[in-house]
């Protein structure tokens, strides 16, 4: 199944737009997209080592505006997005 | 009473005069500003402006929540909060985020402007990415949010 996964902060680096989409296993849950994201990197940055530690310390929400756990499902068609570790202020 | 705003450097700039109109009020005997602005060194580098990036109704979230914790955690109920954060390119100098508050005394005041940047810090989902002199950037390393997950 397709999801959009919405780029900020420094993952924004891993594509020209503001969203990547990701074909994911159906019943898929966030640590599973994390590991598809891993692998989207391998593919097209070859594994570059500081965007796979981005994904690794990497929390992910979703629509609603709520952290979600790395075993909460997702489902089809659903947005989710990437929060890399932040610093405002 | 609160008031909260992603503010698009394209747009517009952060305004202390805003705050001051908002949070103003003859109930309140002490009020706090507190400006962050962009600095020319950090880690020894010389920084020529940041650009910062928001997940924005994630943020105007957090600060609801922050302002709302305000009155359970540390018992202040009748405040005038005002809270903006900057999106986009800043020059050195410009203001990143105001937080002005105003309450019945002076304690409060200050309880209450410490505890808002702290937790902005800990729980806003914004990023910086600083510019230096030699034409290079790169992305704060930040920390992980730490907000209560579902």
């Amino acid at each position: 199944m397709k999801i959009k996964l919405e780029l900020f902060g420094a993952s924004r680096d891993f594509g020209d737009k503001d969203h990547l989409e990701l074909e994911i296993e159906e019943k898929s849950s966030v640590n599973d997209l994390r590991n598809e994201i891993i692998k989207y990197i391998d593919k097209n940055f070859g594994g570059n080592e500081n965007f796979i530690k981005i994904v690794k310390s990497s929390a992910f929400c979703s629509e609603n505006n709520e952290i979600i756990s790395d075993n909460y499902k997702i489902t089809k068609g659903q947005k989710i997005g990437i929060i890399p570790p932040i610093g405002g202020g | 009473m609160l008031h909260t705003k992603i503010v698009d450097s394209k747009e517009e700039k952060i305004l202390t005069s805003d705050a001051e109109k908002f949070i103003t009020d003859s109930k309140f005997g002490a009020s706090i500003y507190f400006l962050g602005t962009v600095r020319n060194v950090n880690d020894n580098k010389s920084v020529t402006g940041i650009t910062y990036d928001s997940h924005d109704e994630m943020v105007i979230k957090s600060f609801k929540e922050i302002y709302n914790e305000a009155d359970q955690k540390l018992d202040i109920k009748d405040k005038a909060v005002f809270i903006e954060h900057a999106k986009g390119y800043l020059g050195l100098g410009e203001i990143s985020i105001i937080i002005a508050v105003a309450s019945k005394h002076r304690d409060q005041a200050y309880v209450l402007s410490r505890y808002i940047i702290e937790e902005i810090k800990k729980r806003s989902p914004i990023w910086k990415k600083e510019h230096y002199e030699n034409e290079e950037s790169e992305w704060l390393k930040g920390n992980p949010i730490a907000n209560e997950k579902i």
